[in-house]
């Protein structure tokens, strides 16, 4: 098998799908590496093999899915599922790991389409079994139909938790409550964003379909609440809460929380790729242009990973990016490569209208104030909320720092889960903001695997590889 | 905690779950399959002790790690498969 791509994508998403699928169509070779055993990413989880039932209840937003995969497979893109990738560079190489044997390829522009994950926000008792993320039961559901059978609490904040629990109640799923952290009322700043998003009625019917499918479940929904914990021993037993003043306590079997989606940003930190932090929805991602191109003149960023503006945008963000590629390999001139793009921006703009309502409208509240002392922070190392704020307190004032003395961040999911928090903590007890308590040091490989397919790994390529002559002419 | 859903008909495999020969159904994730099956507990943390079940789904909380023919895997990203040896190795804990 030949080891070099004119393009890998890693991530078969919306945005990898639609960026691997142009690239091919234009004609290069092209590489696509996902670690799911089948292509779709996240919205799309298992749509070639949906029910009728699935696809009826997930409506056209789930069966977009199946053109995006069937315009795939009609391209020439070679794709490999079951292939996560463990490192990669700057200079085009990547190595992955798929059935427990390693390899390394190399490729002359690297599409990283990685996608997003759920916010991980520490209430006390998240990691009792029981708790889950919102979006881990919409996965469930997708991938293997499967159903809550006991009592649910959904608890948390953002449009995926309404559409979840929107979900659940059309189903039938016993709900004990809802319980949004977002306020009451929304923020002034948020009518500066009504206006653009009243041109986008089809979008705002669907949030209204979806709020009057709560509201007539007649389900307990309490907003602005506080203190959101889970209680149990071995398992979830009850999940409490102040509302209006007021504890309030669910018997539950199973709690779903959801705080928003943020980038997954290990692949663009492992290659050094510039990041920016977006004060507003509290994250961090990598700069790029608008074609997706990162300070790495070959590496392109794409779809959520870029910044988090759901499935269609993350499709057009794959189209531009791809087509940017194609130019630079000179397969198309500027002039089409703009025309081409012209249409695919128009609809990226339209797509975008109601975002900064929406993002207004669940924009994540700032500081750590609200985290326990007891919470544990980093499941994976045990680290709790207050063993971190000690270390601050005795003068640590990096993540990183706070990594080395209290091993928060340092176990096998390399500060996914605790590193969101972590900066918050680390910041608002150091008085001062998250940009500048810095990030996570990312190290290869991006998730633990065997010493021994390392050592086997097939390293083709070596010194062997041809120079490129070219490559400063291509701009 | 979960139930299938009726117009799934995901045919069951035979598995070595934790020494035991035991029926799940396939065409699915380990993880989802345990859990389509009441069993939610994927492994007992090595830092708390305490026992653990999948939290997201999607390959990034590592709480649903546990040895899969031999070797620690996150079980929500391993397709099920007939003869899979399993081990959660939960002790002594009892699982109801
Ligand atoms: C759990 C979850 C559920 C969601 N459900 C919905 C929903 O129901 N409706 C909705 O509108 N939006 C949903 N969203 C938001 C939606 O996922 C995104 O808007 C959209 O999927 C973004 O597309 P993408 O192509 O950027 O990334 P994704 O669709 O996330 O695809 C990224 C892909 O990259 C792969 N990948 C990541 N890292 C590696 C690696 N190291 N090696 C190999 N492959 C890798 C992943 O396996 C994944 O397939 C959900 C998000 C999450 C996190
Ligand atoms: S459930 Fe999170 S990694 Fe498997």
């Amino acid at each position: 098998m030949s080891s070099y791509y004119d393009s890998a994508v890693i991530g078969a998403g919306p945005a990898g799908l639609a960026a691997a699928s142009r690239m091919a169509e234009l004609g290069l070779k092209v590489l696509v590496l996902d670690e799911q055993p089948r292509p779709g990413g996240q919205i799309y989880r298992n749509v070639e093999n949906a029910s009728p039932a699935t696809l009826q209840l997930m409506g056209e937003d789930y069966r977009r899915g199946l053109d995006l995969i069937k315009r795939f497979n009609h391209s020439s893109a070679h794709y490999e599922s079951n292939a996560m990738v463990w490192q990669t560079s700057s200079d085009g190489r990547i190595c992955y790991s798929r059935n427990r044997k390693s390899r390394e390829i190399k490729a002359g522009h690297i599409v990283v389409a990685t996608g997003a994950m759920e916010r991980p926000c520490p209430i006390p008792g998240w990691n009792l079994p029981g708790v889950m993320g919102a979006g881990a039961a919409n996965n469930l559901a997708k991938e293997a139909g499967l159903t809550p059978s006991g009592r649910v609490v959904l608890a948390g904040s953002g449009p995926l938790l309404l559409l979840e629990a929107s979900l659940l109640i059309e189903k039938g799923v016993e709900i004990a409550a809802i319980l949004e952290t977002t306020p009451k009322l929304p923020s002034p700043n948020t009518l500066v964003h009504l206006i653009p998003a009243l041109r986008r009625t089809d979008f705002l019917a669907k949030g209204l379909k979806m709020v009057r499918t709560i509201k007539k479940s007649g389900i307990l929904h309490h907003k602005a609440v506080t203190k959101l914990r889970a209680v149990g021993g071995d398992r979830l037993k009850r999940v409490e809460a102040v509302a209006n003043g007021k504890t309030v306590a669910f018997e539950a079997e199973l709690l779903l929380l959801h705080f928003g989606v943020i980038p997954s940003t290990h692949l663009f930190r492992l290659m050094g790729c510039t990041m920016e932090y977006n004060d507003r929805q509290r994250y961090w991602y990598p700069v790029c242009d608008s074609w997706g191109r990162t300070n790495h003149e070959n590496v392109f960023a794409t779809g959520d990973g870029s910044g988090v503006r759901g499935a269609l945008a993350a499709e057009y963000k794959g189209e531009l990016a791809a087509l940017e590629i194609g130019h630079c390999c000179g397969i198309i001139p500027h002039y089409e490569r703009d025309e081409l793009a012209s249409p695919i921006r128009a609809m990226l703009y339209s797509d975008n209208l109601p975002r900064p309502l929406v993002d207004e409208i669940y924009a994540p509240a700032a500081g750590a104030h609200f985290f326990e002392d007891e919470t544990v922070l980093c499941r994976c190392e045990n680290v709790t909320v207050g063993d971190v704020r000690k270390a601050v307190k005795e003068g640590v004032r990096n993540v990183n720092e706070v990594k080395i003395v209290t091993r928060c961040g340092m176990g096998p999911c390399q500060g996914r889960m605790c590193g969101p928090a972590l900066a918050e903590i680390v910041a608002a007890e150091a008085k001062t903001e998250v940009e500048q308590v810095g990030l996570l040091t990312v190290r290869p490989p991006l998730k633990p695997i065997p010493l021994g397919e390392v050592a086997e790994m097939e390293l083709e390529l070596g010194s062997q590889e041809q120079a490129d002559l070219f490559k400063n002419m291509r701009k | 905690m979960f139930k299938r859903d009726q117009h799934t008909d995901n045919e069951n495999v035979a598995v070595i779950l934790d020494g035991e020969t035991t029926n799940l159904p396939g065409n699915m994730s380990v993880a989802a399959s345990l859990l389509s099956e009441g069993r939610i507990v994927a492994k007992i943390s090595p830092a708390s002790k305490k026992p653990c079940s999948p939290h997201c789904l999607m390959g990034v909380c590592y709480e649903c790690l546990m040895e899969i023919d031999g070797v620690k895997q996150q079980a929500c990203m391993v397709e099920i498969q007939e003869g899979m040896v399993i081990n959660r190795r939960l002790g002594t804990m009892e699982e109801d």
